[in-house]
């Protein structure tokens, strides 16, 4: 039996229906998913792959490339372009995690030094430990250690810095009302390392131009450069900020982590709108670094649909006031 | 004019069928070859005998661990556990990612640094404890106190055990404990 053009398409269609299932099976397909979920704003140098998926991806490029070049959809010429651009974008080597570790551990040495030093509770630092603890175990980067600690200062002021550094000030712990919220502002921090914002931010800066990778033993060789990727870092957290998209994404991870741990959603949207009526949230970091609460307010709306099932998540306010309210 | 009576058609729908038939079949061979596997996030997590906070502990199992989902009710997923142990986990500690691996350096030490890292640096991200040498070589240089090199590695020796964070989301109603 000859098959005329329709068969044909029927057949073609089969086939690339049988093909695309084939190749999901391929690779990781709930990472795929995951990556289709990821926000359009971040850069696409994401150091967060993982050595499992790095093999897979390279089956997805020539699999499909391939199969597509084979029914005749993507001529050679365009599947060669293809396949040049993404060994092209592999050339980019992501910051490693020791390299992470030592930048991040530099920047917490200047926090301490520039933000007030340790604030001296051990209990509330425990407390604060095991809010973060609980938070970064659902986050999207639970492998790393996680590290709390309280400033003192009555700033009302929050860090992160790459390796797992979280900082939040007595004057924020003051200002906050509730489990959820404090949930929600170490949310926020703990998304800015599983999102890798600042080393993200590092390697599009200048103290990196023309290198497409460093290490340790290289930065051991040539401290001067060390000195400049801290330099300019240190410049965009603690002066600067990050790009405003970046904290955008913070929020909007942050409330998911302290949602998936069971808190409830409105923590760090409630925060943000106290902060934008406070006049200690003037003297913040958070004015000259971050969007305005506004802003950040009208961005986080989008997501509000999202927890609206869950609204009976806790606050845990009566645990918060017993652990940190008066005792400070 | 009849269409169904035209044998060309017949035949075409008839070939159409059988190709529906067919694609349908192998995408179902496919899913069912395509049993969803995720990966433990934190260590210690537990392995329970039901999909409540409450139900006995069958095992603990490490992070990274990669486990095949049965089922999925509303907070917990049933799934098979290596060796075949069947049993359900908390979903928000699984991830559809096989943890990172935090040890990792980025990779081209021979291309620009040419010597190998110390056992220590290279060695596993769990067992990297302590602020790296060349953060407090730098904090040093840029004349910062000891005092706040010293409140980083305090920050980093300060450490919250599993019991401890359980018995914390216990109370708290929080993660698998919530109602």
């Amino acid at each position: 039996m000859r098959f005329n053009k329709w068969q044909w398409t029927a057949l073609a269609f089969a086939l690339l229906l049988l093909g695309g299932a084939q190749a999901s099976q391929a690779f990781d397909f709930g990472g795929l998913l995951k990556e289709l979920e990821k926000p359009k704003t971040p850069p696409p140098r994401e150091s967060g792959q993982t050595p499992a998926a790095e093999p897979a991806r390279k089956e997805q490029d020539g699999g499909l490339l391939g199969l597509g070049e084979s029914l005749g959809l993507i001529d050679k010429k365009s599947s060669d372009l293809l396949k040049g651009s993404v060994s092209t974008l592999k050339a980019f080597q992501p910051i490693g995690y020791e390299e992470e570790r030592a930048i991040g551990g530099s920047l917490a040495v200047q926090v301490f030094n520039r933000f007030g030093g340790p604030y001296p509770n051990e209990a509330l630092t425990r407390y604060v430990n095991l809010v973060g603890r609980a938070v970064a175990d659902v986050s999207d980067r639970p492998e790393i250690d996680y590290h709390f600690a309280i400033l003192n200062t009555e700033h009302p002021n929050a860090f992160a810095t790459p390796g797992g550094y979280v900082f939040i000030s007595v004057g924020l712990l003051r200002l906050l009302k509730n489990e959820a919220e404090l949930a929600g502002v170490l949310g926020h921090e703990i998304a800015h390392i599983t999102r890798k914002h600042a080393l993200q931010t590092i390697q599009r800066g200048q103290a990196l131009k023309g290198l497409t990778s460093i290490t340790l033993t290289a930065l051991n060789k040539n401290m001067g450069l060390f000195d400049k990727v801290i330099d300019e870092v240190s410049e965009i957290l603690f002066t600067r900020g990050l790009d405003k998209e970046l904290e955008y994404e913070a929020d909007k991870f942050g409330t998911e982590y302290a949602f998936r741990m069971g808190y409830n959603a409105e923590g760090l949207k409630n925060f943000i709108a106290v902060l934008g009526q406070s006049h200690e949230g003037e003297s913040s970091i958070f004015s000259s670094t971050h969007p305005t609460p506004g802003d950040r307010l009208s961005h986080l709306a989008g997501e509000g649909e999202k927890y609206k099932l869950h609204a009976h998540y806790p606050v845990l306010a009566q645990r918060y006031k017993a652990t940190v309210q008066g005792k400070l | 004019m009849n269409n169904t009576l035209n044998p060309l058609n017949m035949a075409m729908k008839r070939s159409l069928l059988v190709l529906l038939l067919l694609t349908l079949s192998g995408l179902g061979l496919a899913s069912a070859a395509l049993a969803e596997t995720l990966y433990v996030k934190s260590s210690a997590t537990k392995l329970q005998a039901a999909d409540s906070a409450s139900s006995k502990v069958i095992k603990t199992l490490s992070q990274g661990t990669a486990v095949e989902v049965v089922k999925k009710s509303d907070k917990f997923y049933q799934v098979t556990a290596p060796g075949g142990v069947k049993g359900w986990i908390f979903k928000f500690k699984l991830s559809a990612k096989a943890p990172e691996a935090a040890g990792g350096s980025s990779g081209l030490l021979d291309a620009l640094g040419g010597q190998q890292m110390a056992a220590k640096e290279s060695a596993s991200g769990s067992s990297i404890r302590g602020l790296s040498p060349i953060s407090e070589q730098h904090a040093k240089s840029k004349g910062i106190s000891q005092e706040s090199i010293d409140a980083v590695k305090q920050m980093e020796a300060f450490k919250v055990s599993a019991k401890e964070l359980d018995e914390f989301m216990k109370t708290g109603k929080l993660g698998e404990y919530a109602p």
